[in-house]
This record gives C-alpha cells, sequence and structure tokens, in this order.
C-alpha cells in the first residue's frame, strides 16, 4: 500500500510539473507572437500584397492558444491534486481541442513560409511598385514599405538592381530606361536624401549605387516569425503530448 | 578632292570592368579612346560617335563638314546618326580623359524633339555598331575601326515570374506528419478510455479493483467476535461422547 501510495504521489507530482511548464510556454508563447503581429520589421504589408498572409493568422491564433495554456494548465493542476474526476475529463477534452488548434496554427505557419519565394516579391514588386494608374491603398502601401526597405538596409529590389532590367514593370511605365535604369532609392544617397553621383548610379559604378537585393532582409525576419511560431508550437504540443497521456492514466485510475 | 581620314587600328568597345549599367535598354557605356588621336588632332578638331545599325554600318558614309552630320533624329530614316561630339583635345594621351561614356543618355533629346545632333537614347535593342570620327575644319580627318555589334537588353514581362516554390521543404513534412501522429494517438487514446468506461458500466461489472487511487477510504470497524463459554454440565473432553445420552460405565 505505501509503494502504490509513493507511486501515486509520484505521478501526480510529475503532472503538477509538467502543467506548470505548458502554462509557462503558453505565456511565451502568447508574448512571441504578439511580438510578430505587432509588425516590428514593416513587412506586413509586403505579405498582405502576395494574398498570403497565413502567417499572420497562425500568430493570432498562437496568442490564444498560449492564454488557454495557461488557464487549462492551472485547471489541470488543480484537477490533479484534488484528484477530481470531473475536471480532470473538462482538463482533457479541452486542451485536446487546444491542442487542434495549435496543430493547426503550426502547419499553416510552416507551409506559408515555404511560399514565400523570392519568385512571389519578385513579381509583386514589379506589378506594383509605383504603381501610378490604378493606384489603391496596397499599392501606394507596397510602395512606400519598398522605399523604407531599401532605404534602411541599403539594398535594390529582391534579388539586385538588375531586376528593373531583366523585367519590364509598373515602374518603367512611368520612369525611362535612360534616367531611371532602377529606381533613385537604390542610388547611394547623401544626408540630403540625393543621390551622391547621379551618373555613377546610373552606370553602376560600384560604391554609387547598392548591389545587393532585398530579399534577405525580407526573409530573415519571415523566417524568424514562421519558425518562431511553428517550431515553438511544436515544441509545446510534443510536450503537451506527454502530460496528457500521463493525465489520461490518472485519471482512468480514480475511483469512482 | 579631300583626302580620305586615316583608318586608325582602334576597336571601341564596352568598358571591360564590372559595370550594372554599362548596357540597358535604351543606353549603353563605351570606353573613352584615350591616346588613339595623338599625332592626328589639332587643338581645334572634335570626335565624333557614329552610331548605326549593325546591317547599316556598311552604307554610312562619313558627312564632309560639320553640317552635314546626321543628328539623332535621323535615326529611323538613315539608319544612323552621329552625337557625343568631344573636343580632341579631351581624348590626348596628356588629359585625363572620361574613363566612360554614355550613350542615349540625354532623354531631352528625345522628349524635346531637336534638331541638333544630341545623345538621345536608343529606340531599339539593335545590334548597333559604333566608331569614332575625328572632324577638323575641312572634313573628317582619322576614323576608328566600327565595332563589334552591340546588342540592348530586352526587358521580358513579369507574367513569365512562376511564383510557385520549386520543392516542398522538409520542414513541413516532419512537422505535419509527427503532429498528425501525435493527435491521432491522443484521440483514439481518449476515445479508447472512454469507451472502455462506458462499456464497462454498461455490463455492470466491478471496477473497483483497477482503482488504486483513493480519494477517503472509511471503513466499517466490526469488531471481532468473543469465544462463547461452554453450558455447565459438560465435563467431556471428547466432545462426540458428550452430544449421545450418558451411560453408567462398567462395574466398578
Amino acid at each position: 500500500m505505501a509503494k502504490s501510495d509513493g507511486c501515486v504521489h509520484i505521478l501526480q507530482g510529475l503532472l503538477v510539473f509538467g502543467n506548470v511548464v505548458i502554462g509557462m510556454c503558453g505565456i511565451a508563447l502568447t508574448a512571441e507572437c504578439i511580438y510578430f503581429v505587432s509588425n516590428p520589421h514593416g513587412l506586413y504589408p509586403l505579405l498582405k500584397a502576395t494574398e498570403n498572409n497565413d502567417i499572420y493568422a497562425a500568430a493570432w491564433i498562437g496568442i490564444f492558444v498560449g492564454l488557454a495554456l495557461f488557464a487549462l494548465s492551472i485547471l489541470g493542476i488543480i484537477g490533479v491534486i484534488k484528484a477530481s474526476r470531473t475536471l480532470l475529463l473538462v482538463y482533457i477534452i479541452l486542451m485536446l481541442i487546444t491542442f487542434a488548434f495549435e496543430m493547426a496554427s503550426c502547419i499553416t505557419a510552416a507551409t506559408h513560409r515555404d511560399s514565400l519565394t523570392p519568385n512571389v516579391f519578385l513579381k509583386q514588386m514589379l506589378e506594383r511598385y509605383q504603381k501610378s494608374e490604378p493606384a489603391n491603398n496596397s499599392d501606394k502601401e507596397l510602395t512606400k514599405t519598398w522605399d523604407e526597405l531599401m532605404l534602411q538596409n541599403h539594398c535594390c529590389g529582391v534579388l539586385g538592381p538588375s531586376d528593373w532590367q531583366e523585367y519590364t514593370s509598373a515602374f518603367r511605365l512611368t520612369h525611362n530606361d535612360a534616367d531611371y535604369p532602377w529606381p533613385r532609392k537604390c542610388c547611394v544617397l547623401n544626408a540630403q536624401g540625393l543621390p551622391i553621383n547621379l551618373d555613377g548610379c546610373k552606370l553602376g559604378v560600384p560604391g554609387y549605387y547598392n548591389s545587393n537585393g532585398c530579399y534577405d532582409a525580407i526573409s530573415g525576419p519571415v523566417n524568424t516569425h514562421a519558425w518562431g511560431v511553428a517550431w515553438f508550437g511544436f515544441a509545446i504540443l510534443c510536450w503537451t503530448f506527454c502530460v496528457l497521456l500521463g493525465t489520461m492514466f490518472y485519471w482512468s485510475g480514480i475511483e469512482y | 578632292l579631300p583626302t580620305p581620314p586615316a583608318r586608325l587600328p582602334y576597336v571601341p568597345h564596352v568598358p571591360p570592368m564590372a559595370l550594372l549599367g554599362k548596357v540597358t535598354a535604351t543606353t549603353f557605356a563605351l570606353e573613352g579612346p584615350r591616346c588613339v588621336f595623338d599625332g592626328h588632332a589639332d587643338a581645334s578638331d572634335t570626335v565624333w560617335l557614329a552610331v548605326a545599325f549593325a546591317n547599316a554600318s556598311a552604307t554610312f558614309r562619313n558627312p564632309r563638314s560639320r553640317a552635314d552630320v546626321p543628328p539623332y533624329k535621323q535615326l529611323p530614316t538613315a539608319r544612323s546618326y552621329m552625337t557625343l561630339e568631344t573636343a580632341a583635345a579631351a581624348y590626348l594621351c596628356s588629359a585625363p580623359s572620361p574613363p566612360v561614356l554614355r550613350v542615349g543618355g540625354d532623354t531631352a533629346c528625345r522628349d524635346q524633339d531637336r534638331q541638333d545632333p544630341c545623345n538621345g537614347p536608343l529606340p531599339s535593342p539593335g545590334p548597333y555598331r559604333v566608331k569614332f570620327l575625328l572632324m577638323g575644319c575641312r572634313g573628317p580627318k582619322a576614323e576608328t575601326r566600327w565595332s563589334e555589334p552591340i546588342l540592348l537588353r530586352r526587358a521580358v514581362s513579369p507574367c513569365t515570374i512562376d511564383p510557385a516554390p520549386t520543392r516542398r521543404g522538409s520542414d513541413v513534412v516532419v512537422i505535419a506528419s509527427i503532429l498528425a501522429s501525435l493527435g491521432a494517438v491522443l484521440a483514439s487514446a481518449v476515445l479508447g478510455a472512454l469507451g472502455a468506461k462506458v462499456w464497462g458500466s454498461l455490463c455492470h461489472q466491478d471496477l473497483g479493483t483497477d482503482t488504486f487511487i483513493r480519494r477517503s477510504y472509511r471503513t466499517h470497524h466490526i469488531p471481532p467476535a468473543l469465544p462463547q463459554p461452554l453450558p455447565p454440565g459438560c465435563r467431556c473432553s471428547l466432545p462426540r461422547l458428550c452430544r449421545s445420552s450418558p451411560q453408567p460405565p462398567a462395574p466398578c
């Protein structure tokens, strides 16, 4: 009898510890997803324009799943300590629902990260950057985002300034090739925002224009965002799986 | 008859260094003809650049004087023109000449429809051939050879860009498969546990022996029964004999 009691206490202790970890991870997931949703790198207009901002949907789901995990972990701790069948049954069913939502969020974030190839951004930039007529709000937002991106990261185009030469674009319709082989924002600018050597920039003399593409500046934050949601969520779910199995075993052993 | 211009062996070419804009859709760059005209040029001479479509370079005739120079406007009809008029002194060995010349850089030439020789953007991808021509007061004095055909860039439509990913990342497959299997295991465990409980309660089986977790333990304490004293009168040590009627023993 004493040995069985000891085993029961160990199981209870493990389940309480498991639930504490789930609660803390839930808070961490909520905090991380709030950070991503707050758009720290200003890339949200680019993703919205791809009609593929499911990474943001995954982050929103993550916020609510994190809070649910925290609340359910408290319920689980109470249920384990009181050995109450009802509480634990409620806990198991709600946890399964939360598990399903988090699973959807992880898979969505991972899948849609894969679909954000350089070509997606290239096509969108060529078709909509500096689009003059008809330009809706999202086109203007996109132009503003690209201008800021190119200014802050000292980059040009998606793969390089040659994007503007290899393809025709909305930009090309309003800016002739001789004066603007690539946008002025691709030139190295001085403090007043003017190119330090306009002829050098047009010719492509190294030092007067930005020769690297902006794809790294875009994909870095997007990757962090997507993998942060997907892999952290995956880790939480693996842990939750173990805790749930233990809880179900514990529940089946409680007498009426 | 004016003397024919001296043919110099220099071949104009696009600059060899890495310049991203040396050939665009409407412009191209040329290396400056440094030291080429030394010994032929006077202080008052000018160096012109003759640009012609590659298939029209053979029919190009040098202009006899500055007034006959074909301007940019004549390119569609005459299939050639001359531009980039520069003082010959700029290309001497002793002078710091511009390293790179840009043909087609003056958009005002095209937009304002100027009649004089200017440096307008090229209307089609070409290919073009160029040569340098040293013009004096009495006509052309020296010329270089025609360059190799220079083909300008042709831009394609962005509709040809295929945004689909080339291959599905392995990370997605790992996450999706592992999560799906975990979810399936959990769902089946819950259904199995619930089903076992329901089936057990339907068959009225006593599952008390399975429970190992007790919330409270209230037992009914039954004191053990005390042994009853023997009735008086029965002194037999053997109970069997005591049950039958007692008989007098044999005479003592």
